[in-house]
């Protein structure tokens, strides 16, 4: 019972720690130093 | 006459090319004669006749595409050994190596094989290419691919992110874990921002092979972390049909007027479209006897009309992009 409460405690603090870094991790960010231009099949 | 062995996504883009540009007649084989008869069907016209054949019929033709899934080494020997060029699509390393193997059998009977004759190797090649004549010297090459084609491509993106990587380092080939060294790699819209790892990939075999001056050379591809996790495991969901845009994006660094300048050209489009018209390209280039050196032969090669096989590319729609710095 105890290994079992240790295994649950182990796994939820695991899954904590892993749902901070997930969520609190930056998205990417926009373009701010330059883009893409077409370079053929301009009309 | 051109042949094509496999009708999945990159062989019916190279037949629809090969319809588009008029070319009077097309053999197809595939190992399910019920998908090479729709592919007939479906594209049969005025202009363009194609033909379902057996694939002893196809050593009647002047040049074949195989655009079936790798290993290409027992085909290709077949064809060459019987004086038909090949255009190979292959985009494993070891098979890569292997046709390189050919040249001599393909010098003895008079034929051509175009190894690497896709989207990435290929495309990516002629790319580097082109923008080489903008430089005074070149010395890296990186190249990033993201998505893939047909159901075969995906399985071999899923295979490159579990072995080992080759990458040309100041004279030497380093071998290192693919699925490692991540680098977030931006492509033309609309496919944005990647994170990408190295990959088991023929491009900088390929690519050195092509331009023998450079320093540097790396390839890589993109990969989530799902992908990256199961890469080691066999691929337990079947893949679907045809991958969604993908893109391809090649970065150049060399010398120019004693500057130190770095260009980066990519391209945002289906794999398996640009991989079926830089294939189709270069088997009517074979055909039409634009490309005439014998033997195993990459392209980007200088002996090779990369300047015109790219216009043709583009012709038939494949945009290139550039990036601008602000």
């Amino acid at each position: 019972m105890k290994f079992i409460r240790r295994v649950l405690l182990a796994l939820s603090v695991a899954s904590a720690v892993a749902g901070v870094l997930r969520f609190k991790g930056k998205g990417t960010a926009a373009i701010k130093q330059g883009g893409w231009r077409k370079i053929t099949g301009q009309k | 006459m051109i042949g094509i062995i496999g009708t999945g996504v990159v062989g019916s883009r190279v037949a629809e090319t090969l319809c588009s540009f008029s070319h009077p007649q097309i053999y197809l084989y595939d190992s399910q004669q019920v998908v090479a008869q729709r592919l007939a069907t479906r594209l049969n016209g005025r202009d363009t006749q194609l033909t379902v054949v057996t694939r002893d019929e196809m050593k009647s033709v002047k040049v074949v595409v195989l655009a079936c899934p790798s290993p290409h080494m027992a085909i290709s020997r077949e064809l060459l050994e019987s004086g038909v060029s090949v255009v190979s699509t292959s985009d494993d390393i070891a098979d890569c190596l292997n046709l390189l193997s050919l040249t001599q059998i393909a010098k003895q009977n008079n034929a051509t094989i175009i190894i690497g004759a896709a989207s990435s190797p290929g495309m990516s090649s002629l790319i580097v290419r082109q923008l080489a004549e903008s430089f005074d010297t070149i010395d890296e090459v990186h190249v990033a691919l993201h998505g893939t084609g047909g159901p075969a491509c995906a399985r071999q993106h899923h295979r490159a992110l579990s072995g080992q990587s080759i990458g040309w380092h100041d004279d030497e080939w380093l071998r290192r874990p693919a699925g490692s060294g991540r680098e977030l790699c931006w492509f033309p819209e609309p496919v944005g921002a990647y994170d990408c790892y190295r990959g088991e990939l023929p491009d900088p075999l390929l690519i050195k092979r092509a331009f023998p001056e450079l320093g540097r050379v790396t390839a890589r591809v993109t990969a989530t972390r799902r992908d990256r996790v199961f890469s080691r495991v066999p691929m337990l969901i079947p893949p679907q049909a045809e991958g969604g845009m993908g893109g391809l994006r090649v970065e150049v660094r060399g010398m120019k007027n004693a500057a130190r300048l770095v260009d980066v050209v990519g391209v945002a489009e289906r794999v398996g479209q640009v991989a079926g018209v830089v294939a189709a390209v270069t088997a009517q280039a074979v055909s039409s006897r634009e490309i005439t050196t014998i033997g195993a032969h990459a392209l980007g090669e200088s002996s090779l009309p990369n300047s015109s096989l790219l216009t043709k590319i583009t012709n038939a729609g494949i945009n290139l992009h550039s990036f601008v710095r602000a």
